[in-house]
This record gives structure tokens, sequence and C-alpha cells, in this order.
């Protein structure tokens, strides 16, 4: 028996799965990712410095603004230079949004028909908004009114939500005023219950028991929920900072797929993203997230094995309505902090971009589906001589291909429509970046 | 409603999902969209639906750079009633152009080794290179200006007016600041189709030609006025502010 998906519906960017079934084993499982490669590696080596966080946001179209803040980052170790405070607030208000939405969309448009349309053939956010259920709870209005209140954040700082353009080396060209960001502030405030609703019904669904052999791998950092920088942390401990990557990770090609496998040198699949974060940096998430959190990472308080950390790739989901919920009281506490220093008007904080100088830098960061990694070479006139980029996707390729056989053989004797949709559902609770991996 | 809701159809090629994500979450009118149309194929949204169509209106986001993708761009074509491209990557080879600049093994060198044989990547390709286009929704991301009315025409049977000026006229609409004029920025925009609404010179920025190069712009003209500004070099006024989204073009003044 042959199961094949051609090019899965509902991730992001072209991907296909395939395995074959013969004499109750399974065979030749493959993630082809046949995503077309753009080379942003080889098109960034001429280019100039203040061009890269405008040419990287086009990687991909749910996360730009994590692929412009890695890049942002590793440019400005190059060319010595230190953001002010102020900038990395706003940075951190740009990432927490995005990270919120991204989340929102993989939550409610492409997770939530696996589970809402299950048996009832619904394979779209279009139809399961019809399901009765759903249309009694106002799903699609909840889901616009906090898609707004978080658009609007990221708009605000960036001047648009995708692809912005006020965020640059060396900070940002254009800031909200006081009365622009209360203004966010009581749109967070009114689209809160509905957040609060989504966040409740996705960490209700009924989710595949499957435990994965991955190590969780996230950034950390005293004093925060680490996103915009931090050291390596896995589950065996600290494994070292950012400048270490290269010695730490590696990335291989696999000749069936543009996207290559990256992995912790001494071995083993590694998972990142929500799930690995929430389980690495728990203590850290807002009073609101915690307990949701706890209950993720360590089970329900009457279960027997204590020491017994969640492994279940599929609570990925229940990692990210985790990180909804964390990601915005964050939001409002530094936008209260924001309003609070700020004038009435916008602001043009910026006096130029920084100038050119040779050197090298290289920034890790969490993305909403995990670890990415930028590194640039530039030279005394400014240009791009050497470019490197690692990706959330790439960093769990590994572990998708090999939690899915791990699937697939505890239900081979599964009829082949419902084993084919349940491999389909593993990928997508990894929130798989198809378009990164391959970039 | 009695009527048939119109059929639409979304394709990605070489890109970002950007336009796609565009359409199903950061444009504001989502609701209406989702009720307003059949989506009967739309793979970042649905895992069913087929290509087969036929469809009454067709986006297509992302440039061509393999060539399985020319046979279902002429598939695509002749299913679709309308075929609008949507996104600067579909219209003038957005980002994914800049390939173009350097030969082909150069820059898939610097991205794979052994892998770079399995590999069909050609040269980027604007799609109405291949089929014939019904009209152009600009920008990267697509303006919402421009989608909604692309949407709204199709629902009332008539033909679209997108934006044919450059981004000068939005500032002086919006009466912004000229930032080429008083602050000496590289501002791309007398040579940039509008449509995001003079974003960046909104925002204390100069215009980095995201919508793509206006058919007719006077580039030699805007070249000679960044000259002026005398801080900025001979390979950066020939080869870097009119490449970011023009890079196709560049190539073929050769």
């Amino acid at each position: 028996m042959r199961i094949r998906t051609e090019y899965l519906g509902r991730v992001e960017g072209e991907a296909g799965v395939s395995f074959k079934i013969e004499g109750g084993r399974l065979k030749d499982l493959r993630i082809n990712i046949w995503e077309p490669p753009r080379f942003f590696e080889g098109m960034l080596v001429g280019r100039r410095y203040d061009e890269v966080p405008d040419i990287v946001a086009r990687i991909c179209g749910i996360c730009p603004v994590s692929h412009m803040l890695t890049s942002i980052r590793a440019i400005e170790k190059a060319i010595g230079f230190e953001p002010a405070p102020e900038t990395l607030a706003a940075r951190k208000l740009m990432a927490y949004s995005q990270i919120a939405s991204s989340h929102l969309v993989h939550l409610v448009m492409l997770a939530l028909p696996d589970y809402e349309g299950q048996g009832k053939g619904e394979n779209s956010l279009m139809e399961v908004l019809r399901l009765p259920d759903m249309e009694k709870s106002g799903l699609l209005k909840k889901f616009t009114s906090v898609k707004e209140a978080l658009n609007g954040i990221t708009r605000a700082f960036g001047g648009r939500a995708l692809h912005p353009v006020s965020m640059v080396v060396g900070g940002f060209t254009s800031l909200p005023g006081e009365t622009e960001t209360r203004l966010l502030i009581s749109a967070l405030g009114a689209a809160e219950r509905d957040m609060e609703d989504i966040a409740e019904m996705m960490s209700e669904l009924k989710l595949p028991q499957f435990e994965s052999a991955s190590v969780p791998v996230s950034l950390s950092e005293d004093g925060g929920y680490a996103v915009n920088s931090g050291l390596i942390v896995s589950g065996a401990g600290l494994e070292g900072q950012e400048d270490d990557y290269e010695r730490l990770f590696e990335e291989k090609e696999a000749l069936y797929s543009n996207a290559k496998k990256t992995s912790l040198k001494r071995g083993g699949q590694i998972m990142t993203g929500a799930l690995a974060r929430v389980s690495l940096q728990h203590r850290w998430l807002a009073p609101k997230a915690r307990k949701p959190a706890f209950l993720l990472v360590e089970g329900p308080p009457s279960q027997k094995n204590k020491n017994k950390k969640n492994k279940n790739p599929f609570h990925n989901i229940t990692a990210q309505a985790v990180e909804l919920l964390h990601f915005w009281q964050e939001c409002k506490e530094l936008l209260e902090a924001a309003a609070a220093s700020l004038n009435q008007g916008r602001q043009k904080p910026l006096r130029g971009i920084p100038p050119a100088r040779e050197g090298k830098g290289s920034a890790l960061t969490e993305a909403p589906r995990g670890l990415l990694y930028h590194s640039y070479e530039v030279d005394r006139t400014g240009t791009v001589r050497r470019a490197n980029i690692v990706t959330p996707t790439a960093h769990n390729y590994l572990a998708m291909e090999q939690d899915l056989s791990g699937l697939v053989e505890a239900n081979i004797g599964m009829p082949e429509e419902r084993l084919k949709g349940l491999a389909e559902m593993l990928i997508r609770a990894y929130d798989p970046c198809f378009s990164c991996s391959v970039h | 409603m009695g009527a048939r809701r119109p059929r639409a159809g979304f394709f990605k090629f070489t890109c970002c999902s950007g336009c796609g994500f565009e359409l199903a979450y950061f444009q504001r009118c989502l609701e209406e969209t989702l009720a307003a149309f059949d989506f009967a194929f739309f793979r970042l949204a649905s895992s069913s639906g087929t290509p087969e169509g036929p469809f009454d209106l067709s986006l297509v986001e992302g440039a061509v750079t393999e060539p399985f993708q020319i046979i279902e761009l002429k598939k695509i074509r002749q299913r679709s009633k309308v075929l609008y491209a949507i996104g600067s990557c579909a219209i003038t080879g957005g980002i994914p152009a800049i390939k173009a600049l350097a030969p082909e093994a150069q820059v898939e060198g610097a991205a794979y080794k052994e892998r770079l044989y399995g590999l069909a990547s050609t040269r980027p390709h604007v799609i109405n290179d291949y089929v014939q286009v019904d009209g152009f929704i600009r920008g990267c991301p697509p303006g919402e200006r421009d989608l909604f009315e692309a949407l709204s025409s199709a629902l009332m049977g008539k033909d679209p007016e997108f934006t044919e000026y450059s981004v000068c006229m939005e500032c002086k609409m919006a009466d912004n600041k000229c930032v080429l004029v008083e602050e000496g920025l590289p501002c791309m925009g007398p040579v940039t189709n509008a449509g995001c609404g003079a974003l960046c010179p909104a925002h204390h920025r100069a215009c980095y030609g995201c919508f793509g190069l206006m058919g007719q712009a006077n580039i030699h003209a805007l070249k000679g006025r960044f000259r002026e500004l005398g801080h900025f070099s001979e390979e950066d006024i020939e080869n870097r502010f009119f490449t970011l989204f023009g890079a196709l073009g560049k190539t073929e003044r050769k």
C-alpha cells in the first residue's frame, strides 16, 4: 500500500508526504519539500547591509518580522552598532504581536479544521465556520477582532503588518505617539475575551496521543521569556551562546527535498517552537498563561508519572494557545510602558542609518515556529560577502519525519484514508513553514 | 442571496505566500471575502478543493522559476475566465528576481552543494511572459485598495480600475513632506507604482520600490537626482536602488 499526498493543504508553502506499507511494515517515508528555492543566501551576496532586512522579510509571508529582526541584530553586530533601549522595547512589540498573530493563523485557519471538521469531511476554515456549533460560537467574529488587535500593533510600529517598512538597521524610522498607543491598548482590551475564548477552545481539542523522541531546544534568558535574544538551552541543559551556533548545529542536504535538515552535531532529532519554548521557559510566562502551561508541561496534578515531561508534538497546538495568552499580556504591558513615556504625536527617532564597517555578526531568535539563525559577513563598504540562514522548519524537519515514522508504525493497521489524515495532522501540528525552510 | 457565488482560485508559484496571507488574514474585509466567494482552490486555506476549475476569478502569486510551473500556469489560464497576477513576484519578479543579476550557478552554489545538481531552477520570469493576464494587483504585499477593487469588481461584473500613477501622487494626497526634496533621502517614489498609500514617506523613510517600477518611468532623471544628493556611490545608483524590485528590467536593459 502506498500512501501519498502530493501537495499538503493548510500549511505555509509547498510539500508532500509519502510512505509505503508492505507486509505490515513501514517503508520509504519522506516529507518531500518541493517548494521552489529562491536562493536567498546567494541573492544577498553583493547587496548592501541596510537592504538585508527588506530582502529577507520576503522569505516568509507570515513571519517577516522574525527574519527582519534576526537579520537586523546580526548586521548590527557585524557593523558594531548598539541599539537604544527604546528600540529594543519596540522590537519586542514587533516580535510578540507577530508571534501571537502567526499562532492565531495556525490555530484557527490551519489546524482547527483537522479537529472540528474531523469525520465531517470539512477541510477548510471556510467550511468549519459554517458548522452549526462554530456559527453559534461566533468564531469568525472572534477571529477577526483578535487578528485586527494584533495586526494593529505590528502596523503601528512597523508601518504595515506584512513586510513592515519602518523597522530598519539602527532602529525605527517612525514610532507611534501616546494617543495611537492608547488606542492599541484599548483594542487589545476589547478583543481580550475573544482571544481567551479562542485559546480555551484550542486547548480543549482532543489531540491524538503520541510520544516523540525529540529533544526540545529553545532560547533562554534570565528575567523573561526569551524571544529576541538568549542562550541556547535544550532538554539536556545549557548548549551554548548564539555565536557558538555553527559549531553546535549542522545542516544536511536531502537529495529528495529542497530543504535541509538541521540537528545538533552531537546527534539526535530536535524540536523547536511553541512546545519547546513552553517546556523550557514556562517559569517566565505571564501569570494568566502559567497555569495552562503547567498543565501542559507536567500533566494534571493527579497523574502519577511526575517527572515525565510532555513530549507529544500534537501539543504544539496547546502550547501556541498558551503563548497567545502570554504574548497578549506582554504586549499590553509593553504598550502601557511605551504610552507613559511617549509624546502625543508620531516620533522620528532615527537620525540616519548607522555607518558601514567591516565585520561578522550572527543572531539567533525565536520565530513563531522556533529557532531562527541569521549570520552575515560585511566588508568595509557595507557589502554583504556571505550570508547563512537556518529556519525553524529546517530545525524541525528531521523530527517531523522521525515522529511521522513512529506515528505511522504505531497505527499501522489503520484504514488508508484515516492514516493519511493522521499523518497530515501531525505535520500540521508542527506548524511547518516550507517557504522558510527552503528560502 | 440567490445568485451563484463566483468560483475563485488562488495559486502560488515561487514566493513567500504573503499574497495568500494578505487575502486570508491581513486584509480587513475577510468576513466579506469568505462570504462572497466560493474558493474552489486555495491550498493555504484548504486541504480539499480542486485545481481543475473552472474559475470565474483566479489570482496567481509568485514568479515562475521551474519548468513544471509553466505547464500549471497555462492550465490555470485555460480554466479561468479572469486571471489577475497578484504581488510583485508575479508582476515584476520581485525579490526572487535578484537571482537574475548574477550567473545562476554562482547564486545557487551559495545555498546548495550536492542538491544543486537535482534542481531545475531557472532564471525567474513574470507570469505574463507565459500567459495573458487580465490585470495586476501590485505590491509586496499587494495594496489593500487594489485587492479590494479586484474582488469587488469581480462581484459586480465590471472591469477594475487599478491605481495607475506614482507614489508621489499619494504623497501629495496625504500631504506628506517630500523626503527626497526636503531631506535628501533616495526616494524611489517618483518612478514607483502607487497603491501603498505612500507608506514609506509617511513613515519618514525613502520608498524602496516594492510596488514595482512604473511603465515609462524616467529612471535616468531620478538617477541624476540621486547623484546630486552627493552621498551615494555610482555603484549604488546604477545597481542598488533600481534592482531591489526591478532586477529583471535591469538585465533586459543590458
